[in-house]
C-alpha cells in the first residue's frame, strides 16, 4: 500500500515511516504543508495521514483543497486536539478518520488499513461470508454451516463490522466508535466482554475459530 | 482643582450641567411667552376700562350737558392712578385734564394711540421719585370728538403694566440663578457620593490585582444599584477564587499522582536496561512500560476533559439528543460487563425523552458511573449485588440515577469523592485516575445542572440532575 505522511515532527515521522514499513507499506514523507499538499495531488495514494497542525499550511486547509479537487483518497488526521469537537471539524473539513496523539502504532496501522479498503467493493454489499459464516444485512440473518444463529441487534452490528473489515485488525476504540458511536477510550474491557460473548455465539461447538485476538491491538475476523 | 477635575470627569455631573442648560433654556422660552400673552390680555383690558370711561362722559354729555362732562373730567383727573384724561376745544387749548401736551395726531385723529409722555408728577405713590426716568411715561390713550365739537382724551400710563414684566422677568433670573445653584450642589454631592462608591470599587479590584485574591467590594444595606453591582462583582469573584483554588489543587494532585507512576514508569524502564537482563524479562518490561504510559495517558485526557468541560463547551456542542436512548446504550454496553463481575444491571428508562446536551459528554459521565458502580458495588460472597440506571423526567429537569447495593460511601466522604484525584484509601489499589466522578460533576455543571451522591441504604446512589433550559 502506498501511503503519504505529512508530519512535522520528525522522530514521530521516521518512527512512523519505519512501522509502516516493517508492516509492508509504501511510505512517502513530507514535512510541512505546503510540500505535502503538492505531493498529495501530484500522485496517488492509497492513504494519506495528515497531521493537523504543519509549519507553512494546516493539515485541514490540505484536506479541505483536495477534496475540492475531487480528491477522494482516504485521509486519517492526526492531531493533538481531541475533543468531540475538534474531532467534528476534521471530519467536516474531509478526513475520513480522525486519531489523537499519542496513539499505539497498532492503532494507527489497523485505522489506515481499513481507510484503504474503504473504497472497495465490500463497502456496499449486502452479503458478507467469511468461511461457512454468512451474514445477511437485508434479512438481518446470521447462519454458520447452515444454522441460524441469533444475535442481538447490538451484537449483529458488531459481526456486520468485523466481517466488513474481515482479514483485517480492528481496535477496540474503532469497535467502540463504529457500533456505538463513542470516542473515548474505555477504562475496563467491556469491549472484550462484548466480543467473548460474540464469541460465543459464533465459535462455540466449531473446531475453527473465525474470530481472533490479536494481541496490543484488536480483533480480526477470518478462515 | 484636580478633584474639581475629576467631579467634572463624572457622569453625574455632566449630566446635571446638560439638565441646568436645558432648564433654563426651556423657562426662558416659556415666561417670554407668558409676558407676551399676559401683556395682551392686559391691554385689552385696558383698552376696554377707557372705552367705557369714554361712553360714560359721552351719556354724561347726552343727558347732563357739556359743563357735567368737564366736571366730571375734572374730577377724574385729580385722582391719583395711571389715569390720563383731557377735555380741550377745537384749536387744541386744554380745558380740563391732567395731561396736556400729546402728539399732533392724537388731537386731531379719532382712536387709539399710545405714545410717550412727561407726567406732570410721578403717580406711583413714591413722591420722592421726580427724576426724569421717574416722570417719563408711556401712554395708551383714545381720542374722540364729542357732540359739542370738544376733544375728549381719556387713556392710561402703561408704564405700571411694563414693571409688572420686569417683575416676572426678576422672579425669572432669581428662580433660574436658585436652580443652578442648586443642581450644581445637587449635582456634585450626587457625584461625590458616587465616586466614593467606584473608588472603593476600583481600590479593592486594584488589591486583587495585586494578588490579594480574598479581597471582596464592599455591600452596604441600602440595596442600591451599586450594591447590586458589588454583590454581582463579589460572586465573580468568589467563582474565580474558586477555580483558582481548583488549579492549585490540580497542581498540586498533578505533583502526586502523575509523578508517581511517572516514576514507576522510569524505574521499569531503567530496570529493563540493565545490563545481564534476559530478552524474556526485557519484553516483559516494555510491555509493562507501554500499560503505565497508556495509563498516564488516560489521566491527562481526562484532566483536559475536565478542563475543557469546566471551561464551558461552546453551545454550537450541545445538540437535541434522545437521552433515553444514550442510556440505554451505555446499558446496553455494560450489562454484560456488570453480569460477567456477577451483578445485574437493571434498567429503568422511559423512552424518547429529549435534552439539549452534549451526547459524548453524557455517556461518558454515565459510563463513568456505571463503571464505579461495577468496580466497588461488588460485594464478595453476595451473588445478587444489583446496579440499577434510571432516567426520568420533571418539568425542568432531567433526572439520572446510578443506584447499586454495594458497600457505599461514607457519609463524611460523598462530597469528597468529586474532587479531583481523590480516591477512598480503599480503592488506592485499584487501577484508575481518581478523576471519574469530578468528570460527572463538570458535565452537570456544564448542562447547568448538578451531580450528588446519596445513600441507597444500602449502596450508592449517584444523581445527575440535568436542566433542560440549559
Amino acid at each position: 500500500m502506498k501511503i503519504l505522511l505529512i508530519e512535522d515532527d520528525r522522530e514521530a515521522a521516521n518512527y512512523l515511516i519505519q512501522a509502516l514499513d516493517e508492516a509492508g507499506h509504501v511510505t512517502h514523507h513530507a514535512a510541512d504543508g505546503e510540500t505535502g499538499y503538492a505531493m498529495a495531488s501530484g500522485m496517488d495514494y492509497d492513504v494519506l495521514i495528515v497531521d493537523r497542525m504543519l509549519p507553512r499550511r494546516d493539515g485541514l486547509s490540505i484536506v479541505e483543497s483536495l477534496r475540492a479537487e475531487s480528491d477522494q483518497t482516504p485521509v486519517l488526521i492526526l492531531s493533538a486536539l481531541g475533543e468531540v469537537d475538534d474531532r467534528v471539524t476534521g471530519l467536516r473539513a474531509g478526513g475520513d478518520d480522525y486519531l489523537t496523539k499519542p496513539y499505539a502504532f497498532t492503532e494507527l496501522l489497523a485505522r489506515v488499513e481499513v481507510l484503504a479498503r474503504r473504497s472497495s467493493p465490500t463497502e456496499a454489499a449486502t452479503n458478507f461470508q467469511v468461511g461457512a459464516l454468512t451474514l445477511d444485512r437485508l434479512s438481518r440473518k446470521v447462519e454458520r454451516d447452515g444454522e441460524t444463529i441469533l444475535l442481538q441487534p447490538r451484537e449483529f452490528r458488531l459481526l456486520e463490522y468485523l466481517m466488513k473489515h474481515a482479514g483485517q485488525v480492528v481496535t477496540r476504540t474503532m469497535l467502540l466508535e463504529n457500533v456505538w458511536d463513542y470516542h473515548f477510550d474505555p477504562q475496563t474491557n467491556v469491549i472484550d466482554v462484548h466480543m467473548s460473548r460474540l464469541r460465543g455465539k459464533i465459535d462455540k461447538g466449531h473446531a475453527q475459530p473465525l474470530l481472533h485476538t490479536i494481541r496490543g491491538a484488536g480483533y480480526m475476523i477470518r478462515e | 482643582m484636580n478633584s474639581i477635575l475629576r467631579l467634572w470627569q463624572t457622569t453625574t455631573v455632566r449630566l446635571t450641567a446638560l439638565f441646568i442648560l436645558i432648564f433654563v433654556l426651556a423657562s426662558i422660552g416659556l415666561l417670554a411667552f407668558i409676558a407676551y400673552q399676559s401683556s395682551i390680555v392686559i391691554q385689552q383690558n385696558q383698552i376696554r376700562d377707557i372705552e367705557r370711561e369714554i361712553r360714560q362722559l359721552q351719556r354724561t354729555e347726552d343727558r347732563r350737558g357739556i359743563r357735567a362732562v368737564a366736571v366730571s373730567v375734572q374730577a377724574l383727573s385729580n385722582r391719583p392712578g395711571p389715569g390720563i384724561y383731557y377735555l380741550g376745544d377745537d384749536v387744541g387749548r386744554m380745558l380740563v385734564g391732567n395731561v396736556s401736551d400729546f402728539p399732533a395726531s392724537v388731537l386731531a385723529d379719532e382712536g387709539i394711540h399710545s405714545f410717550d409722555y412727561e407726567r406732570a408728577h410721578a403717580f406711583s405713590g413714591d413722591d420722592a421719585d421726580q427724576s426724569p426716568e421717574g416722570r417719563s411715561g408711556y401712554a395708551l390713550v383714545e381720542s374722540v370728538l364729542l357732540k359739542s365739537g370738544l376733544r375728549l382724551v381719556v387713556g392710561r400710563d402703561i408704564v405700571e403694566r411694563r414693571s409688572f414684566t420686569a417683575i416676572i422677568f426678576q422672579g425669572f433670573f432669581f428662580g433660574v440663578v436658585g436652580i443652578v445653584v442648586f443642581s450644581t450642589l445637587a449635582g456634585g454631592l450626587t457625584a461625590m457620593r458616587v465616586l466614593k462608591r467606584i473608588d472603593g470599587i476600583t481600590a479593592t479590584s486594584t488589591k486583587i490585582m495585586s494578588g490579594n485574591l480574598s479581597e471582596r467590594v464592599s455591600v452596604t444595606r441600602r440595596n442600591d444599584e451599586f450594591d447590586r453591582l458589588a454583590t454581582s462583582l463579589n460572586a465573580m469573584l468568589d467563582r474565580i477564587e474558586q477555580l483558582m483554588q481548583g488549579l492549585k489543587e490540580v497542581t498540586d494532585n498533578i505533583a502526586h499522582d502523575l509523578k508517581t507512576p511517572l516514576t514507576r514508569l522510569r524505574n521499569k524502564a531503567e530496570a529493563a536496561a540493565r545490563e545481564g537482563v534476559s530478552a524474556e524479562e526485557r519484553q516483559k518490561a516494555l510491555e509493562t512500560t507501554i500499560e503505565e504510559s497508556d495509563q498516564l495517558i488516560r489521566t491527562f485526557n481526562a484532566l483536559l476533559m475536565i478542563a475543557r468541560v469546566e471551561a464551558g463547551t461552546p453551545s454550537g456542542a450541545l445538540t437535541n439528543i434522545n437521552i433515553s436512548e444514550v442510556v440505554s446504550d451505555v446499558a446496553d454496553l455494560y450489562a454484560p460487563v456488570a453480569e460477567d463481575a456477577g451483578m445485574i444491571l437493571e434498567t429503568s428508562v422511559p423512552e424518547g425523552i429529549m435534552l439539549h446536551a452534549n451526547r459524548e459528554l453524557i455517556g461518558q459521565a454515565l459510563v463513568n458511573l456505571v463503571e464505579n458502580a461495577i468496580k466497588y458495588a461488588a460485594v464478595p460472597g453476595q451473588e445478587t449485588a444489583g446496579i440499577t440506571l434510571g432516567l426520568r423526567e420533571t418539568d425542568e429537569r432531567v433526572i439520572i440515577e446510578v443506584a447499586d447495593s454495594g458497600p457505599g460511601i461514607p457519609e463524611r466522604d460523598r462530597e469528597h469523592v468529586v474532587e479531583r484525584f481523590v480516591r477512598l484509601e480503599k480503592s488506592r489499589t485499584e487501577p484508575g485516575s481518581g478523576l471519574g466522578l469530578s468528570l460527572v460533576s463538570a458535565v452537570a455543571q456544564l448542562h447547568k445542572g448538578a451531580f450528588r451522591i446519596e445513600d441507597n441504604g444500602p449502596g450508592v446512589r449517584a444523581i445527575i440532575e440535568l436542566s433542560k433550559s440549559a
